[in-house]
This record gives structure tokens, C-alpha cells and sequence, in this order.
């Protein structure tokens, strides 16, 4: 069998880039997260009634763990890339013999390894206020690692099609967020107009979110197996998608 | 015996633009191969081709037998490149990048620290290992560049323009210590825009032009081919015109009348030589300026494709190439 050695090398570095600069990447979702919860939860969460039966900080915690898996994610894998394309150092991975499936699972990786410590972090936050029951606790990790894999596809993707690093933080502000914000991070589907609560079924995020908040407190707004289901069809489609435009070098070979 | 690089029929495209046609040559083990072309002739896509850094459309490469696209795992694991512009990992220190990429090339952490250390302390970077790339010097840069390439024991080292840029005494030493990687048996394979380096170095020369081989010998039968030596005969009193009989010969008057020049063919000089003694001119010095490389380039570059093509692929070269390359291997 051949030598894993150059694979579990690139996910080291993959990791070790982020801890390197931990101040931009570890720090500030631990911090903004004991904002949101401090605010949004001990605060105005008191004048909300329960949701789905729970108290509204509870509900909330789950939401805000999958916003920050989902920008970990992609800030990781999108900046990594990109600034390997800017800086021309993917020419140093790309004659190494690492295969390109290789290639991507390990910046993946590195996606998965941020996620998971900002989604730690998160966690380590709300304890700090609230107990949670986590109810199904591999529900909990099916969704974590798919959606940060999903993620990490997302940022790679974006990153081989982006020329300036503008449009990595235009594809965050204008998609990644709102996509987010309506996929049910603060409030339940019941809370939305009826009359608009259709256009929230597009959204991939909602389904995922809820799928975590399942995994966590045993109530959601979707079917657990409805969730588990699209979040699977996101990471195989972008999954393969970025196998694909590596291995056909898109804008990584001339 | 497996050629260390071998490339046929290899065609490449930038949109509309055929960067690369038709190229075929083979690189031998052992082989201080010098590729030379002028700016945009198509060297650094074909390194880029060998190395999995350009896609091309039609032709095959192998490198030590391995095909590039079908094997590239095992062709590049015997790959060394040192590409023309830096592209170091911003986050990473000089021993890290060295340390990493030995990684990637399959050596644990400990193997790659002490080849990293041996590597640092030969390019007399050991002091700056724990410097960012950007707080090295331009010639300490390139040095790093270097080491990175011979990380993994490559068994060919492929440099694109590797002195660009590069101080002389810098530039000796690189050419010394590449010397001395090509006696260990190490392929190299080299482009530069200093002819005088590819002369120096090289024992097999390339010559690529608006994408195609326009030459492909044993560095001094290219020069040979190409380019005569050069006559000089230095004259006691100046003449006012040239004998009929050298007119003849191609001999051109110069310098007042004091200097006569002509290419060297078989039998011109006794012919001259007898011509001015009949006629009582006397010689006072002779000169045989030996062409350079540089020659030989520049007259081949300056061709016409057509005639060029001519040159480059008629069969009675390639025989000839056959017949004189032991003679010349160690020239």
C-alpha cells in the first residue's frame, strides 16, 4: 500500500496554517459567539416564548454552532487556495506526487479541523450559560463533518474561480450570509410570514441547521431523514465538483 | 537504456495560440541537457508540460519510462524542479518549507529534518531556518529554491532559468554545485538565457523557436554545424586591394587594408596563405577566433522557420549526430 506520508503532511500543514494565525481564525467566532448568546440569548431570549418547546437560548445555540461550522469552513479552504494561487505556491503541491483526490481530501481537512475547534469553542461558550441535552449525538457528528466538508468544497470552488480576494468575502456577504441568516439560525420556520415560508424549502442551509438542532435537542423544524438527505446530496455534488475542476487543473494548470 | 525525459510529438495551445508544436526530443540519464530559446519560444511550457503544471493536447512525456498523465505520481516523485519565479508557502519558515516538502514526497518528519539540516547548512542557509522566505536575500531565495527541488533525491533536477537575476560570484557557484550534482548521476535539465552557461555546463543542447526544435546536438557539433571559426590575418603594410584569387575564397578586407577575415573551410588557409607569400605580402599575425555557442544561437534563431525545419530534421543530421556524439559527450 502506498505511503500516506505526503497526505497526512498536507493536512498538517492545512491545520497549521490556521493555528498559526489563530488571532483571525480561532479567537474572534469563540468571541462573537458569547456576544450573540450573551445578547440575542440571555437578553432579548427572555422575551421570546420557548421554541419547539425549549427555552429560546437553547434553541438558538445549535443554529449559531452551524453558522460558525459553516464559516470556518469555507474561510479556511477559500483563503488557504487562494492565497496558494496568488502567492503561486499550489505549483510546489501541484509536481508533488500526491494525487488530486489527495489533494482536495486533505484541504478538506483542514476545512473540518477549523470547523470543528470554532464549533468547540461555540459549545464551550454556551455551557458557560446553558445545559444542553444532546440527544442524538451522532446525528450531531453527521452533520458537523458533512456540512464542513460541504463547506470546504464551497471555498475551494469559490477560491479557483476567484481572481481577486474580494471575491471571497463578496461570495460570504452576499450568499454565504443571508443564506444563513434565513436557513433558521435565530428563529423557527413557524416564526416566518406564511406566505414566504415556501422560499426557506430552497434553502440547503435550513435543512442543515435543523438537522444539527435535531442532533442536539431531539426537535426540529424538518424530518431528520429530509435533512440528512439533502445535506448528503450538497456534499457529493460539491464534493465531486471539486475533485473534478482539480483534476482538470481549472485555473491551476496553463 | 529508459531516456530520463522523453517527449514526442507534443502540442500545445493558449486558445488559439499554438505555444508548443511538434516537439520530440529525449533527454539521456546522466545528461547536462541545456534547453535555450529566446522569450516566449516555448521553454517554461515544456517544463511546465514535463511537470504537470500546463495540460497539452496532443503528444506523450515520460520521464524515466513513467507517462506524465497516466503515471504522474511516479514521474514526479523522480522530478526536482526549480522554477523561475519564487512560489514559496508565505506561512512557512525555510527550514519548514524544506521539512514539508520532503513530506510530500513520502519522508517522515525525522528523515525530512535531517535532509532539510544537510540541505540548509550546503546552501549556507543554516542560519536564516527560521526566517519567512520574504526576509531572505534574492540569492538566498534562490539557494532555498534549490534545496527545495533536491528535498526528495530527485533523479532528474529541472531548472527554468535558475543564475535569472543572480550575482557572478553567486552564479559560479550554482554552476559549480550543479557540476557536481550532474557527476553524481543526477539528469539536468536546463534552460537559461546565458548561452555562456549552457556552454559551459551542458553536454547536450536544445534549441526551441516560436515552438518548435530548431536544434537538438551534442553542445559543440551544434556549434560546429552552425558556425566556422573565424580567420583573422594581420598584414605588415596595408593593402589597397584584394588579390583576385581571395575574392574568391570569401575573404573580406578590413581595417584599412590591414586586416583580412574569412570563415575557416577546409584548405582556405594554405590557399591563402600561398596567394599573399606568391605575392610578396607579408603576414604579421594570425588570429582563429573560435564561435561561440552564442554564435550558433543567434544564427539559428534568426533563420527562417522553413529553413530551419530543413536544418533540424534532415536525415543525414541525425546520422551524423549519431556518429559524433561519443566523441563529443565530454566536450
Amino acid at each position: 500500500m502506498r505511503s500516506l506520508t505526503g497526505f497526512k503532511t498536507l493536512v498538517w500543514r492545512e491545520i497549521y496554517r490556521f493555528i498559526s494565525v489563530f488571532t483571525q481564525t480561532i479567537i474572534p467566532p469563540v468571541v462573537s459567539s458569547f456576544l450573540y448568546i450573551f445578547i440575542f440569548g440571555l437578553s432579548l431570549g427572555q422575551r421570546i416564548e420557548e421554541v419547539h418547546g425549549h427555552p429560546y437560548l437553547v434553541f438558538l445555540v445549535p443554529g449559531l454552532i452551524m453558522m460558525y461550522v459553516i464559516e470556518g469552513a469555507y474561510s479556511n479552504t477559500s483563503s488557504s487556495l487562494f492565497i496558494s494561487r496568488w502567492a503561486n505556491n499550489i505549483e510546489e503541491l501541484l509536481v508533488t506526487p500526491l494525487s488530486y483526490f489527495e489533494m482536495v481530501l486533505a484541504i478538506l481537512i483542514g476545512g473540518l479541523a477549523r470547523s470543528l475547534v470554532a464549533a468547540t469553542g461555540v459549545y464551550g461558550v454556551s455551557l458557560l450559560f446553558v445545559h444542553f441535552p444532546m440527544v442524538h449525538p451522532a446525528v450531531v457528528i453527521y452533520f458537523l463533518i458533512l456540512v464542513s466538508l460541504s463547506f470546504s468544497s464551497v471555498g475551494m470552488i469559490v477560491a479557483l474561480f476567484a481572481e481577486e480576494f474580494e471575491h471571497l468575502s463578496i461570495c460570504t456577504t452576499f450568499v454565504i450570509t443571508p443564506l444563513i441568516f434565513f436557513g433558521g439560525v435565530f428563529h423557527s420556520i413557524e416564526m416566518v410570514p406564511a406566505g414566504i415560508r415556501w422560499l426557506t424549502l430552497f434553502n440547503p442551509m435550513f435543512y442543515m441547521i435543523n438537522g444539527l438542532r435535531y442532533g442536539m435537542l431531539g426537535t426540529a423544524d424538518t424530518p431528520i431523514l429530509l435533512s440528512a438527505f439533502v445535506t448528503l446530496v450538497f456534499f457529493v455534488t460539491l464534493f465531486s465538483a471539486t475533485v473534478y475542476l482539480f483534476r482538470i487543473g481549472f485555473k491551476l494548470r496553463k | 537504456m529508459v531516456p530520463a525525459i522523453s517527449i514526442q510529438s507534443l502540442v500545445k495551445f493558449y486558445r488559439q495560440f499554438k505555444a508548443l508544436d511538434q516537439v520530440s526530443f529525449e533527454v539521456r540519464e546522466g545528461d547536462f541537457f541545456g534547453f535555450l530559446g529566446p522569450n516566449g519560444a516555448g521553454k517554461t511550457t515544456t517544463i511546465s508540460a514535463i511537470t504537470g503544471l500546463a495540460n497539452f493536447q496532443e503528444g506523450t512525456i515520460r520521464v524515466f519510462g513513467h507517462d506524465v498523465l497516466q503515471e504522474y505520481r511516479e514521474s514526479r516523485a523522480l522530478i526536482g524542479l526549480v522554477p523561475q519565479e519564487f512560489n514559496f508557502d508565505p506561512f512557512l519558515s525555510a527550514e519548514q518549507i524544506l521539512i514539508f516538502e520532503g513530506g510530500y514526497f513520502g519522508f517522515s518528519r525525522q528523515e525530512a529534518k535531517q535532509r532539510a539540516a544537510e540541505l540548509l547548512e550546503s546552501f549556507e542557509l543554516t542560519g536564516k531556518r527560521k526566517e519567512g522566505y520574504k526576509r531572505l536575500s534574492g540569492g538566498m531565495k534562490r539557494r532555498l529554491l534549490l534545496a527545495r527541488a533536491l528535498m526528495h533525491r530527485p533523479k532528474v533536477l529541472i531548472l527554468d532559468e535558475p543564475t535569472a537575476g543572480v550575482d557572478v560570484e553567486l552564479r559560479h557557484r550554482l554552476w559549480e554545485f550543479l557540476r557536481r550534482l550532474n557527476q553524481e548521476g543526477i539528469t539536468i535539465f536546463l534552460t537559461t538565457h546565458y548561452i555562456e552557461e549552457a556552454e559551459k555546463l551542458c553536454n547536450q543542447i536544445g534549441v526551441i523557436h516560436e515552438g518548435k526544435i530548431i536544434a537538438l546536438d551534442p553542445t559543440a557539433t551544434l556549434i560546429r554545424k552552425m558556425v566556422r571559426d573565424q580567420v583573422e590575418l594581420y598584414l605588415r603594410k596595408p593593402l589597397s586591394e584584394l588579390p583576385r584569387e581571395l575574392v574568391a575564397l570569401e575573404v573580406r578586407l578590413r581595417n584599412g587594408g590591414r586586416e583580412l577575415q574569412f570563415e575557416e573551410r577546409e584548405g582556405v588557409v594554405p590557399v591563402a596563405l600561398r596567394v599573399l607569400y606568391e605575392r610578396g605580402i607579408e603576414v604579421e599575425r594570425i588570429d582563429v577566433k573560435r564561435p561561440t555557442l552564442e554564435d550558433a544561437f543567434l544564427k539559428l534563431t534568426k533563420k527562417r522557420p522553413a529553413e530551419i525545419e530543413t536544418y533540424s530534421h534532415s536525415k543525414e543530421d541525425r546520422g551524423l549526430l549519431k556518429k559524433e556524439e561519443g566523441s563529443e559527450l565530454e566536450a
